[in-house]
């Protein structure tokens, strides 16, 4: 309620997975907490709250950082685990 | 740019194997160790890390159990001692920066600005007499004593500023604009106009001195117009002695100026064959190679065009190239038609006019002909010109005349 009231960014406040996608080719990923698995078909993500799941084929870490990391490949999935 | 970055600072390919690839990517990004272009195959990772980024890697690889192996090295810190191991390229690296540096305490150009009257070939001639020339050494150069020099040299210059900026000699000067006007003495032994021509006085404005002759005179060339010699009376009328002073006085006279100009029957014009022949040749300095021919034909000219590169203008190094053409032509005499003669006869009578107006004379009757003699055209004319006469000449002194 307050983070609604006050319009503060989501993303910073309650710690939420930002994903960005141009197409379905790359995605910029912000707020995660780690790589709980990485091969060619599948990227895992550990975030805050919940685990995401990046799915294709060719998958590629093009830079891994502490802020942010880019994936790029054929992404054919996007899927959010509690 | 932020590909120059990682080049300038240097980073590693590695090959990541083992336990569990994904917890040691988790504790690079944790202790800020940039990683990138993460690839999988298989069971091995292989990615990128920087080079400051290797070297703190170790506890991150015995924490997650991984294996590490580097397989290529880029950028500069790799690439500079690869470079220092070719002796020969870093002998001629130094010898260049040796040349570079050693070069740079000569002259190599001079340039001159600001001249109109002067000009650059008598410049030149001057400054090789200086010891001023393309190629000396620069601390043999005494830049105060140079300017000096010009200046003394040179009446008309009133301003030089030479200064020398990388290997070039800038030499800006400043011309005198204005008249040179001649000091006259304050105390002066007298002089008198005289009549430069035979002729009738038609006006006569007298400021100082005595005048001879008055308004409708007719006077002989030599004549005393105005006498410098101003007589002084004592009260009873006998005279006294003499005060000299410069005549000056506005004199018209009335006189006939003649003019005469011949023109050839016949004149020799240059006909070009067509036939041309171009050699190239390369300059350093004021020595030149290329392939000249000694006489390529009989009778010739000569076109030469140089040219320097941007590049060496810029760094002021005196390496030109350019092309000799030479082009042959033939000595054809020809025959001026009456029309011809005539327009050429008017154009030299014209200039004769034009240099009578620039001299304040006023032509009142003209009578111009145009004839032929034996191997020429003739113009002839008579004008009757009203024009400013007065030749300065000093006064003859009573004490003179006395002896």
């Amino acid at each position: 309620m307050l983070v609604e009231s006050l319009k503060l960014p989501k993303d910073i406040c309650m710690g939420a997975l930002k994903v960005t996608m141009t197409g379905c080719h790359e995605a910029w990923i912000e707020n995660y907490r780690g790589i709980l698995e990485y091969t060619e078909g599948l990227i895992l993500l550990q975030a805050k709250t919940c685990q995401v799941a990046f799915e294709g084929t060719g998958l590629s870490i093009d830079y891994y950082t502490n802020e942010d990391m880019k994936i790029s490949g054929c992404i054919t999935c996007v899927r959010y685990q509690a | 740019m932020l590909e120059l970055l990682k080049y300038i600072r240097g980073y590693l390919r590695i090959r990541v194997s083992g336990f569990s690839p994904e917890r040691f990517m988790n504790l690079c990004s944790n202790k800020g160790i940039l990683l990138w272009n993460i690839v999988r195959e298989g069971d091995v990772y292989y990615m990128n890390v920087n080079l400051k980024g290797f070297w703190s890697l170790k506890p991150i690889v015995k924490k997650s159990g991984t294996r590490v192996a580097i397989l290529e090295k880029y950028g500069l810190p790799f690439f500079i001692p690869k470079l220092f191991k070719r002796k020969v390229f870093v002998g001629g690296l130094l010898l260049a920066v040796a040349f570079w540096i050693w070069s740079s305490f000569y002259i190599w150009d001079i340039e001159l600005a600001g001249n109109y009257q002067i000009t650059e070939d008598v410049f030149q001639s001057f400054l090789e007499n200086s010891q001023v020339t393309v190629g000396m050494r620069k601390d043999a150069l005494d830049i105060g004593q140079l300017e000096k020099e010009i200046r003394r040299q040179f009446a008309q210059i009133t301003w030089t500023s030479v200064k020398l900026s990388g290997t070039r000699l800038h030499i800006d000067i400043k011309e005198n604009d204005a008249p040179i006007t001649i000091e006259t003495k304050k105390e002066t032994d007298g002089t008198d106009l005289i009549s430069d021509y035979e002729g009738t006085i038609v006006s006569m404005i007298v400021r100082s001195g005595v005048p001879k002759v008055t308004i409708g005179d007719t006077v002989e060339a030599g004549a005393v117009l105005v006498e410098g010699k101003v007589p002084i009376y004592n009260d009873d009328s006998t005279l006294r002695g003499y005060f000299y002073v410069d005549a000056d006085a506005d004199i018209v006279l009335e006189h006939t100026r003649s003019f005469a100009e011949s023109l050839p029957f016949d004149y020799i014009k240059k006909e070009y064959t067509g036939r041309e022949k171009t050699n190239y040749y390369l300059r350093v300095g004021s020595s030149e190679w290329g392939f000249a021919d000694k006489k390529p034909f009989l009778v010739y000219d000569s076109v030469i065009r140089e040219s320097r590169p941007l590049i060496l203008e810029k760094l002021s190094i005196p390496i030109y190239w350019g092309s000799n053409t030479n082009r042959e032509y033939q000595n054809v005499e020809h025959e001026y038609t009456l029309k011809e003669a005539q327009e050429l006869l008017k154009e030299k009578l014209v200039l004769f006019l034009t240099s009578l107006e620039e001299k304040g004379v006023q032509i009142i009757e003209k009578d111009v002909k145009i004839d032929t003699d034996s191997s020429s055209w003739v113009i002839s004319g008579e004008f009757l010109v009203q024009e400013p006469v007065g030749v300065v000449q000093e006064t003859v002194r009573a004490d003179q005349v006395d002896k």
